[in-house]
Order: C-alpha cells, then sequence, then structure tokens
C-alpha cells in the first residue's frame, strides 16, 4: 500500500526528528554539574504529556478543516470540576473521572454547536474560549464559599495520575492512538473531509457525522490531557491557570506538519513538534539564557521554521493555482 | 432589521445598566449631564480598541486574522517606554514607536503574503515573538514615561480620543466605500486566485493591509499610554479576542470578501458598555448574585458573538433563498 504521507510530511518528520536529536545532544553538551542528563530525559515524557495528548486531539480536529480554540478554557473548566470535587470530599478515582468526563463533554459540545448551527469552528470555539473560562469561576465562585480565587489540592493520592503514572498514561495512550491512526477507517475520513466536503458527501459519507467524530475522539485526548495538568499543580487558579496552553498545543501540531486548513498530516508529527518545541525551551534554560529573552527566540523559531517551509511550498502552490 | 440590529443592541444595553446602577434621573438636567460624561468616557475608553478594529476590519476581510494585534500594541508602547521622558520625548520614542510599529505589521504582511504562511499561524508566531520582545525590552518592570510629557494626555482624553477616532472611521470609512483599493481588497479576500487573474497584486495588497495594522496599532498604542500612563511587558494579554470578537459580531465575515466598517464600530461599543456596564453594576450583583458580576463579561463575551453570528448568518441564508 502507498504511504499516505507525502514527500512533504515525510520530510517534515525527518526535520524534526535530526532536530529534536541535535537538540538533545546540546543539552547533554550543556549541562551543568549536578544535573543529570538522564533526569531530563525522564522528566520530559510526563512535561510534555499535556501538550501531546491535547495536540493529538487537535490533529484530529485541524485534519477535518476545523480548529478548537477553547482547550485551555476547557482544561480549566474540568480543573475547577476537580477542584470542587476534592474540596467536597470525594475520592480520588470520582475527581479523576469527572475530570474527563467534563473535558470531554465540552469538546463534544463544541462538535455538536459547530454542526448544529453551520458556524465556522474558528467562531464557535472562539466564544467558547471565553465562555467556559468565565464558567468555571462562576463555577468555583457558587459551589466554594468564600473562594479565594484558586482551589488548593494538597493531599498527594489526588497528583497520582500527573506526577507518577503521567508518562505511563502517555505510552499506552500514544501507543493506541498511533495503531488506530495507522489501521483505523475514521482518521482517513477527517482527512477526506479536510480535503473535500462535497467529495465526501458524493462518496456516500456524511461530512457532519465526520465532523462531530473528531471533536468526539478529540474530548478523549483533551480529558486525558487534562487529568495530567490538572493533577501536576498543587493550586487550581480558574483565572490564571492554562492561559497560552491551546497556542502552545497549535504551535505544536503546525510544526508537526499537519496542514492548518486541514486533508494534510500525522499524529507522529504533533508528538515530534511537541518535543521539539519542549527541548528548545529546555535548551535555553540549560544554556543560560536569560528568561526574559527565552520566549523571544522561541517565538523566533516558530517563525523561522514555518516561514521557511511554507516559503518552500510557494512554487508548487503558484503552479497549481494555473492548472 | 439587520441594519437596525447592532444599534437597536446597543442602545437596549444602555437602558438594562444604566436601569440596574445608574443614578436617579430626577430632572433633564441630570439625565444630560449622564449621558453627557458616559459618552465621553466611553468613547475615550475604547479608543485603543475602536482604532484596532478597524485595522482589523481590514485584515479580516482578506480572509486573514490577525492574532498579535494585542502584543503589537504592547511592544510598540514597551519600544516607548524605554526613553526618557520630557519634551524630547515627541521627537525621539514617537517616531521609533512608529517605526517599530510599521516594520512589526510590515513582518507580519511579508510573512503572509511574501512566504504564504498561512495568517493564523504567522500571527500566532508574531504573537509570541512580539510578546518576548516586550519581555525582553521591560524584563518585570512597569514604567511610566508617559505622564511628563507636555500634551502626550491629549491622546488619553475625550477630544483627542474623539479625533484620532473620527477621523479614522469618517475619513478611513469614506476612502474605503470609495476606493478601488477597499474593492480590491474584498476581492481577494473572496477568491485569491481569482483576484491573481484579474491583476490585482495580491502580494502588495496584502503587505499594504498589515502594514496598515502596524500604523493604526501605533495610534492605539499612543491612546493606550495616554489613558494608562504606564505600561508593562504582560499588558493588554487578550485584547486581540476583543477586537476581534467586536469585528466579527459588526458583522465582517472571517472566511473573507465582506466587510462593515459600521458594523465594525458598533461591535467594538456593544462590548465596551458591556465591560462597563458588569463593571459599575458590582455593588448590584454582589447582593443579588451567588457569584462576582464581573465573571459575567466572559459568558456574555462567548454568548454574544455566537448568537451575532448566528442571526446573521440565517439573515443571509433567508435573503439568498428568497
Amino acid at each position: 500500500m502507498k504511504s499516505r504521507l507525502s514527500r512533504f510530511l515525510l520530510r517534515r518528520l525527518l526535520l524534526l526528528f535530526v532536530g529534536n536529536l541535535i537538540l538533545l545532544l546540546l543539552i547533554r553538551c550543556w549541562i551543568k554539574e549536578g544535573g543529570s542528563f538522564r533526569d531530563v530525559l525522564a522528566r520530559s515524557g510526563p512535561d510534555v504529556a499535556p501538550v501531546i495528548l491535547a495536540g493529538l486531539g487537535m490533529t484530529g480536529i485541524i485534519f477535518t478543516g476545523a480548529i478548537d480554540l477553547s482547550i485551555a478554557s476547557i482544561v480549566v473548566l474540568a480543573g475547577t470540576v476537580f477542584g470542587i470535587l476534592v474540596q467536597r470530599g470525594c475520592p480520588p478515582l470520582v475527581c479523576d473521572l469527572a475530570c474527563v468526563a467534563t473535558a470531554w463533554a465540552f469538546v463534544s459540545l463544541n462538535g455538536w454547536l459547530v454542526r448544529r448551527l453551520r458556524l465556522p469552528a474558528i467562531i464557535i470555539t472562539l466564544a467558547g474560549l471565553a465562555f467556559y473560562r468565565g464558567l468555571a469561576l462562576i463555577l468555583a465562585d457558587v459551589a466554594i464559599p468564600n473562594f479565594a480565587g484558586y482551589l488548593a489540592v494538597q493531599d498527594e493520592q489526588f497528583h497520582a495520575p500527573g506526577k507518577m503514572y503521567a508518562a505511563w498514561i502517555l505510552l499506552i495512550v500514544l501507543a493506541t492512538a498511533l495503531l488506530w491512526e495507522r489501521f483505523a477507517k475514521t482518521p482517513r475520513c477527517w482527512l477526506a473531509l479536510g480535503n473535500s466536503a462535497e467529495a465526501c458527501h458524493l462518496l456516500g459519507l456524511r461530512p457532519e457525522r465526520i465532523l462531530q467524530s473528531a471533536f468526539l475522539v478529540g474530548g478523549i485526548f483533551l480529558g486525558v490531557s487534562a487529568l495530567i495538568y490538572v493533577t501536576r499543580v498543587q493550586a487550581i487558579e480558574p483565572a490564571r491557570m492554562a492561559l497560552g496552553f491551546e497556542l502552545q498545543v497549535i504551535g505544536a501540531v503546525v510544526l508537526g506538519g499537519t496542514n492548518i486548513f486541514g486533508g494534510e498530516g500525522c499524529f507522529v508529527g504533533t508528538v515530534l513538534g511537541a518535543f521539539f518545541l519542549y527541548f528548545v525551551a529546555e535548551l535555553l534554560i540549560y544554556a543560560g539564557v536569560s528568561p526574559y529573552f527565552q520566549e523571544v527566540i522561541v517565538g523566533f523559531i516558530l517563525v523561522v521554521v514555518i516561514g521557511l517551509d511554507c516559503a518552500s511550498h510557494r512554487p508548487a502552490k503558484l503552479l497549481a493555482e494555473l492548472a | 432589521m439587520k441594519r437596525w440590529l447592532l444599534p437597536s443592541l446597543l442602545l437596549l444595553e444602555v437602558i438594562a445598566f444604566t436601569a440596574i446602577s445608574g443614578p436617579r434621573f430626577d430632572s433633564l438636567g441630570t439625565f444630560i449631564a449622564y449621558f453627557q460624561n458616559y459618552f465621553r468616557d466611553l468613547i475615550a475608553q475604547s479608543a485603543p480598541v475602536l482604532v484596532l478594529a478597524f485595522g482589523m476590519t481590514l485584515v479580516i476581510a482578506t480572509a486573514g486574522i490577525d492574532l498579535s494585534v494585542g502584543s503589537l500594541v504592547a511592544v510598540t508602547a514597551c519600544s516607548m517606554a524605554s526613553f526618557a521622558s520630557g519634551s524630547g520625548f515627541w521627537w525621539t520614542a514617537v517616531p521609533a514607536g512608529l517605526g517599530v510599529a510599521a516594520l512589526l505589521g510590515l513582518c507580519n504582511g511579508l510573512l503572509i503574503a511574501r512566504l504564504d504562511v498561512p495568517p493564523i499561524i504567522a500571527t500566532l508566531g508574531t504573537m509570541i515573538l512580539f510578546r518576548g520582545l516586550c519581555f525582553a525590552l521591560m524584563g518585570d518592570l512597569e514604567k511610566s514615561p508617559f505622564l511628563d510629557v507636555p500634551g502626550y494626555e491629549w491622546f488619553g482624553q475625550f477630544t483627542g480620543a474623539f479625533i484620532l477616532v473620527a477621523g479614522i472611521y469618517i475619513f478611513g470609512g469614506l476612502y474605503v466605500s470609495h476606493s478601488r483599493w477597499w474593492r480590491e481588497i474584498l476581492m481577494l479576500g473572496g477568491n485569491r486566485v481569482a483576484a491573481r487573474y484579474a491583476a490585482i497584486p495580491v502580494t502588495r495588497r496584502l503587505c499594504e493591509v498589515y502594514f496598515v495594522m502596524g500604523f493604526l496599532a501605533f495610534v492605539s498604542s499612543l491612546c493606550f499610554t495616554a489613558r494608562n500612563s504606564s505600561v508593562s511587558a504582560s499588558s493588554l494579554t487578550g485584547l486581540e479576542l476583543h477586537v476581534i470578537v467586536a469585528v466579527v459580531l459588526g458583522g465582517t465575515s472571517v472566511q473573507g470578501g465582506r466587510a462593515s466598517i459600521g458594523g465594525t464600530f458598533f461591535g467594538v461599543l456593544i462590548i465596551a458598555v458591556m465591560e462597563e456596564g458588569l463593571r459599575s453594576a458590582t455593588a448590584w450583583g454582589d447582593r443579588h448574585l451567588p457569584f462576582k458580576i464581573s465573571h459575567l463579561e466572559y459568558l456574555l463575551l462567548g454568548a454574544l458573538l455566537v448568537a451575532g453570528v448566528w442571526f446573521r448568518n440565517s439573515a443571509n441564508t433567508q435573503r439568498n433563498s428568497a
């Protein structure tokens, strides 16, 4: 069977893979005394797990040509539900399940709204970005008397998914997702929808259902991601938590070669992209760059990598317009 | 009816919030005085967003989007703040700010037009980059050289803000509705390939639009710094959301090719009235609601955006099918 990865995607994967290796090598060279390279490697999995998991869901959604800008607010909402249940004295398993279910439900709601209202996903989820954060704040205000702006989660047993099992959860979900992407029909349907909704319709596929399924599956990934994100922090602050998380995730997806307009991409790219951004940030810390300059450098690298890549596509795209 | 939707929504909002938290009007004089002040504050307060929203309307009309506006205004303000105060500020910091804003705007334009990066991705990257520049310039400091510059506070007062906003919307709006340039922008937003075949210089027009956005970001940063008088590296985060919501609410289509400058104006005011109303209704909210009323802002912002766009879309569909 012919690989469905285009030459462009393969080249991008190779670039990211080599880039990651070089970054690791540089970290190895610049690591200070007292720091161990194995620690860096062992820490990288859990640290980057929320971005990768949310990225897998986002990749599926972007395959169809939609996007979800509200994921950070949904993580906050799931975290708030988790925090409230912890404060009410629920057992850890119930809190964890409620967190995953909340995130899943709201991503699915986004999908349902996009389908029902027939509005662009970017509008619905831009509205969701504001709406869900407000909902989280109001929920916390109503459920906790004299809410002080944060929900403290002190007991260690509530931190198990994020602090002890994060790497394992990541490995299991990742392996399942990659196998599923390779052999299942649904991800191909998403890509097909991203290429042409009309062609899908003519082939007897149902575009609205395919779109909805992308959000349903994306919700599961985001649910697991939210669980890890939330259980890694000591205090959940609905007003400030996860600000800019959606940018990290979309950055990883796009860097991984997924076309932002849908129809092309792969899960592995997102994983490599997320690691690439993480290692760049780590390298800057080890290289002793002032924290104020780190954001400039990360932004610059993102712009340059994507800019050069798009520029290399330009002649082919312009020629295709003439055809 | 569509034409009256936004103004009537605005009026309804003003009436509702005045009923909740306004004073008791016992004569026509207090009534007029109250609304005079209200209007002056509203314009002065929302001038930065009004200015940016004009540019964003142009950007969205080309089927683009600019997520970096908040960071762009912040980096312009930060670069002006790193100059010394005094009367020399006018011929050192202000031209430098203009240069920075125009250059960075053009940088966005080149990325999008010359390198063919999708606008949402390009400006996502530059949003992070510009915010990083703010931190590189300012660190954790908060600077306020604007207070001691003679004549600078004019931009933050009603007169200055009103003249700037009216100038941009009336002259800009008139130019836009009568010019070939605007039609070319709309066409390239509607169908870029067709625009190329119609011999429209697509690359150049796109660069121009983002350049204008950069210039407007400079004007907006003047209004913002004159009113707030200090700036830090994390100022104005999330501003782009307000601007985009206002523009989309005003009836500009995110798919490009259709835009309304008057709609944008009302869109900004609706959001500004809502924010101000919620702020002044704090006491009422504490008595009647189990949560802080300011949190409602997020909910209303989201609901307003979806409802506005949905209503407009369904009205369009009805008209098309009729």
